[in-house]
C-alpha cells in the first residue's frame, strides 16, 4: 500500500524542480571585500558554473599574504555543479511522476546530504586557500579560515561572506519539497 | 563738590561700562563682520566637500610650457597638467616609443587656444584641439583618457596662433596663420614681402574614427597677420571670421608699423563653399597641399573694416552677430552676419584689398559700445541671457553689456590685464550663464612672493545675478591663453584600458613574457604588475633584462594590473628614460645600448606598498 502524493503536492514539487534549474544561473555565494582603497568594494561572487567579481584584483592583492590564485579551472566543482543541479532536478520531476511518498523521503534525504557535502566542500576549499599561505610571501600571516557566512578581518581588509539568491531558491526549492510531508500527512 | 565728583566719577563709570559694554557688542555689527560673513558666503559658493566632484572642468590653455591645466570649477583645484606639445617626465611623455615619434625633435611647444569637439554647437566631449604657434602644429587630446592622441606638423604656414576653432559639428578646424612666410621662394627677401609673402590658413579636418588629422584645404591669404578666428552658428554656420593685424605689410618694428592704418580686417569666409569648391577640383596644387588664392575667385571669401589691430573675434550663440573690436580701441564692436550676407548679395563694396572685396563698413556695422574710460577690448563670451562679456586688457575689468541693445550692465575689476575669459558654455549655442573665469597676465602682490616674477591668476565670477560678483582668484601656471569650460555630465573617461588581444606588442599572462634576440636586436615582452616586472617568466631572475653594448633594445611592458588607478612606470637609470603606464596599458620604449654596465631599473610611478620593491636589472655587457 504506497502513499500517493496530492496534487498540491505535485504542484509543489515542479516548482522546487524548476527553482533548482532557474538558481543555476544565479549566484549562489559571495565574498565582498573592503579597504580603505578599495571603498566601493571588491568582488568575488560564484555561481554554480562559474566565478564573477574583481576576481584578478583580488588575487593580485591575494599575492601580498601568499594566498593561492582562485580561478573557475582550481574549483572543477564548476565543471560538474550544474549537472548534479538538473540531475536532481529531473530526479525530482522523477519522483513527482511517480508519486511516492516514500521515494520523496528518498528525495529529501539525497537534498540534505547534498546540501552538507556542499557546505563541507566550501569550508574545506575556505581552509585550504587560507591555510595554505605562501611562507615566501611579503606579508607573513597566520593561517585563517574565512568564514561561510558572516565578517572577518585579514590585514587592512574587512570581508563579508554571505549566501545569495541561487542558494536562497534553493532553500526554498528544499521547503517546497518539505511541503508534501505536511500536506499528505494524514495519509 | 563731594556730589559733583561722584556725578562725574559716575558718569564716567557709566561710559566706561557702556563703552566695554557695547564695544563687546558691537563687535558683530560692524561693517567688517558684515563683509567676513560675505566672504563666508563666497567661500561656501567655491567649496567643494570631501567626496564630491567640480561642476566644471576648465580646461586652460599652457602657452609656451607646451601643456594642457586642468582645473575644477567652482573649486579652482588644480586635477590634471597633460602635457601636448612638449615632453613631460611626470608622465613619461615624449620617452616611449608613440610619444617621442608623435613629438618629433621638439622640446617645447607654445600652446594656444584649446577648443572642444562640438556637436550641434554644443560640446559633445569627444576631443580636445590645440595649435602649437611655436612650431606650426596642431594636436588633438582624447577625453577619454585625457592623453595627447596625434599631433601633426602643418606645412605652408607660421604659427597658427588663433586657432584652434571648430565649426558646429567639428568638420573642420581653422589654422590662420600668425607670420606671413615667403611662398613660393623659399628665400624671398622682406623687400618684397608685399608680393612674395602670404599668410596661409589651413582648414583641418580630423578623423574620430581614425584620431588623426589631414588638411581639407588650404588658402592663401594676403601677407597679414592673423589673430583669432571663430566659426560662426546656426545662420552663420557655414560661415566663419578671423582677425588680421598688419594690414600694412610692414616687416619690421610692427609695434608702431602696424599700428598706422586706421582700420584692419575681420576675414569673412564661406568654409562651406571653399570646400565645394576644392571637391570641384578648383585649386591649384602647392607644396602638396589645396590651396585656394582668394584673388582668382569671386565669392566665399570677404573682408570686413574693423577698428585697427583687432584681437578677438567672438559669434553670439544665436549666430546672428560676430563682435570684435580693435585692441587699442575703447568700443566694442557688433557686426551682423544677415547685413553682411545682404551686402555680399548686393555687392555693396567700398573697394577690394589684395583681390578681395572689403565690404561696406557702414552696411556691416550693427553698433559701437564704448563704455567710458574702458580700454583694450580683447575677448567676449556670453551667458544664456543675452548679455555678453568682455575682457579689457588695459583698463583690467570686465564689462558686461547686454548684446541686443548695446547697454553696458556692469563692470567688475580683476588682478591684472586680462588677455581671454572663459564662461560655462561660453563659446557655444547654450551657454551656461553661472561661472565666468577670467584669465589674467599679471597677479602682481596677490600670493606669497616667489621672487620678480609673480604667478599669473584666474578670478573666478558669478555671472547668475544682475551684477557680477567676484568669488576667487587663484594662481596659475603660465600662461593661459584661453580656455573652454565644460559641464562634468558632457565627458566620461573610462579607468582602465581593455585587454585589446589582437596587440601583438601586448602581453597579459606572464607565462607569455619573453626576451627575443634577432641579430643585434633584442626585443622583450614584458609586465609589470603589483610589485614587479617581469621581462622572461623563465628565466633565472625575471626582471633583469641583459643585452650587449651596441644591441638596439625594445621594450614592451603591459600593465597587467586591471584595476583603476594602478599606474606603474618604468626608469632607467642614467640612460635618460622613463614612462608611466596606466592599467591595462602596453607601451614601448626603443634605445641602443650604448653604455655598458650595470643598469637599476624601478617603477617610477608609486603603485603600491611594496612599490620601492618593484625593481631589476638592465645589464649591458660590454664589447669584448
Amino acid at each position: 500500500m504506497t502513499k500517493r502524493l496530492s496534487n498540491s503536492s505535485v504542484v509543489s514539487l515542479y516548482i522546487a524542480a524548476g527553482l533548482l534549474v532557474v538558481s543555476i544561473f544565479l549566484p549562489w555565494w559571495g565574498m565582498r571585500f573592503y579597504a580603505p582603497q578599495y571603498p566601493e568594494g571588491l568582488d568575488i561572487i560564484v555561481y554554480p558554473y562559474k566565478l564573477a567579481g574583481e576576481i584578478d584584483i583580488v588575487n593580485s592583492l591575494n599575492h601580498y599574504i601568499g594566498m593561492a590564485n582562485f580561478s573557475e579551472e582550481t574549483f572543477p566543482e564548476l565543471q560538474v555543479l550544474p549537472y548534479i543541479i538538473v540531475g536532481l532536478a529531473l530526479l525530482t520531476v522523477v519522483v513527482t511522476m511517480l508519486r511516492r511518498k516514500s521515494l520523496l523521503y528518498g528525495l529529501i534525504f539525497i537534498m540534505v546530504v547534498g546540501g552538507i557535502i556542499g557546505i563541507y566542500d566550501m569550508h574545506h576549499w575556505l581552509t585550504e586557500f587560507g591555510t595554505n599561505l605562501d611562507p615566501m610571501a611579503p606579508i607573513d600571516l597566520e593561517p585563517f579560515v574565512p568564514p561561510i557566512i558572516g565578517e572577518n578581518i585579514i590585514a587592512n581588509f574587512v570581508t563579508n561572506s554571505y549566501f545569495t539568491y541561487g542558494s536562497f531558491l534553493l532553500g526554498i526549492a528544499f521547503l517546497l519539497m518539505l511541503f508534501p510531508l505536511w500536506r499528505d500527512r494524514k495519509q | 563738590m563731594k556730589k559733583a565728583l561722584s556725578a562725574v566719577s559716575g558718569i564716567a563709570v557709566g561710559f566706561l561700562a557702556a563703552t566695554v559694554f557695547f564695544a563687546e557688542f558691537g563687535g558683530s555689527a560692524t561693517p567688517t563682520s558684515t563683509a567676513s560673513s560675505d566672504e563666508r558666503s563666497k567661500a561656501e559658493q567655491v567649496y567643494v566637500p570631501f567626496g564630491e566632484h567640480d561642476d566644471y572642468y576648465l580646461m586652460n590653455s599652457g602657452g609656451h610650457s607646451g601643456q594642457l591645466f586642468v582645473y575644477g570649477v567652482p573649486s579652482m583645484r588644480h586635477i590634471r597638467t597633460v602635457p601636448v606639445f612638449t615632453p613631460d617626465p611626470a608622465t613619461g611623455y615624449g620617452y616611449d616609443a608613440e610619444s617621442k615619434e608623435m613629438l618629433g625633435d621638439y622640446t617645447w611647444g607654445d600652446f594656444h587656444h584649446p577648443a572642444l569637439s562640438e556637436t550641434d554647437g554644443d560640446y559633445d566631449g569627444n576631443f580636445l584641439f590645440a595649435t602649437d604657434v611655436a612650431n606650426n602644429r596642431v594636436a588633438a587630446i582624447d577625453l577619454e583618457d585625457f592623453h595627447t592622441t596625434d599631433i601633426m606638423e602643418v606645412p605652408n604656414i607660421g604659427g597658427p596662433h588663433c586657432a584652434a576653432f571648430v565649426t558646429e559639428n567639428t568638420e573642420y578646424l581653422f589654422l590662420p596663420t600668425r607670420f606671413s612666410l615667403p611662398f613660393e621662394d623659399p628665400h624671398a627677401s622682406l623687400d618684397d614681402f608685399s608680393e612674395e609673402y602670404r599668410g596661409v590658413l589651413s582648414a583641418m579636418i580630423f578623423d574620430q574614427e581614425q584620431k588623426t588629422f589631414d588638411i581639407g584645404y588650404q588658402v592663401a591669404l594676403p601677407p597679414w597677420s592673423y589673430d583669432k578666428a571663430r566659426a560662426g552658428k546656426g545662420v552663420s554656420g557655414e560661415w566663419a571670421v578671423i582677425t588680421t593685424y598688419n594690414t600694412e605689410e610692414a616687416t619690421t618694428n610692427l609695434e608702431i608699423n602696424a599700428s598706422q592704418a586706421d582700420r584692419d580686417f575681420i576675414v569673412l569666409f564661406n568654409w562651406k563653399g571653399l570646400e565645394e569648391m576644392v571637391a570641384n577640383g578648383e585649386y591649384e596644387e602647392f607644396n602638396g597641399e589645396k590651396m585656394v588664392f582668394p584673388e582668382n575667385i569671386d565669392e566665399h571669401i570677404y573682408l570686413v573694416p574693423v577698428a585697427k589691430s583687432p584681437h578677438g573675434v567672438d559669434v553670439t550663440p544665436d549666430g546672428t552677430r560676430f563682435i570684435a573690436s580693435g585692441k587699442l580701441a575703447p568700443a566694442m564692436t557688433v557686426f551682423s552676419f544677415e547685413s553682411a550676407f545682404e551686402a555680399i548679395e548686393n555687392e555693396d563694396f567700398s573697394g577690394e584689398r589684395n583681390g578681395i572685396p572689403v565690404l561696406n563698413y557702414e552696411s556691416v556695422m550693427e553698433r559701437e559700445v564704448d563704455p567710458p574710460g574702458a580700454l583694450g577690448p580683447l575677448h567676449t563670451q556670453f551667458d544664456d541671457r543675452g548679455n555678453a562679456y568682455t575682457s579689457m586688457f588695459i583698463s583690467s575689468e570686465v564689462v558686461k553689456w547686454n548684446v541686443d541693445s548695446g547697454e553696458v550692465l556692469d563692470r567688475h575689476d580683476v588682478y591684472y590685464s586680462p588677455g581671454h575669459l572663459v564662461a560655462a558654455h561660453g563659446d557655444t549655442v547654450e551657454p551656461h550663464g553661472n561661472y565666468l573665469v577670467s584669465l589674467n597676465k599679471i597677479a602682481k602682490n596677490n600670493f606669497l612672493s616667489v621672487g620678480p616674477s609673480h604667478p599669473e591668476s584666474m578670478d573666478l565670477f558669478d555671472i547668475t545675478g544682475d551684477e557680477m560678483v567676484h568669488l576667487s582668484t587663484t594662481p596659475v601656471n603660465p600662461e593661459p591663453h584661453y580656455g573652454q569650460m565644460v559641464h562634468r555630465d558632457v565627458l566620461d573617461p573610462f579607468h582602465v584600458y581593455p585587454q585589446d588581444e589582437s596587440d601583438p606588442l601586448a602581453v597579459y599572462d606572464q607565462n607569455d613574457t619573453r626576451i627575443e634576440r634577432n641579430g643585434d636586436h633584442v626585443e622583450v615582452f614584458g609586465i609589470t604588475m603589483r610589485s614587479k616586472f617581469i621581462f622572461d617568466a623563465t628565466a633565472e631572475r625575471p626582471d633583469v633584462i641583459e643585452v650587449n653594448e651596441g644591441d638596439t633594445v625594445t621594450i614592451h611592458l603591459t600593465n597587467t594590473d586591471f584595476d583603476q588607478d594602478i599606474t606603474h612606470g618604468f626608469g632607467i637609470m642614467d640612460y635618460d628614460l622613463n614612462f608611466e603606464q596606466m592599467p591595462g596599458q602596453t607601451k614601448t620604449l626603443e634605445f641602443v645600448a650604448d653604455k655598458s654596465g650595470v643598469f637599476p631599473v624601478y617603477c617610477t610611478n608609486f603603485c603600491s606598498a611594496l612599490h620601492q620593491e618593484m625593481t631589476g636589472y638592465l645589464i649591458v655587457n660590454p664589447k669584448e
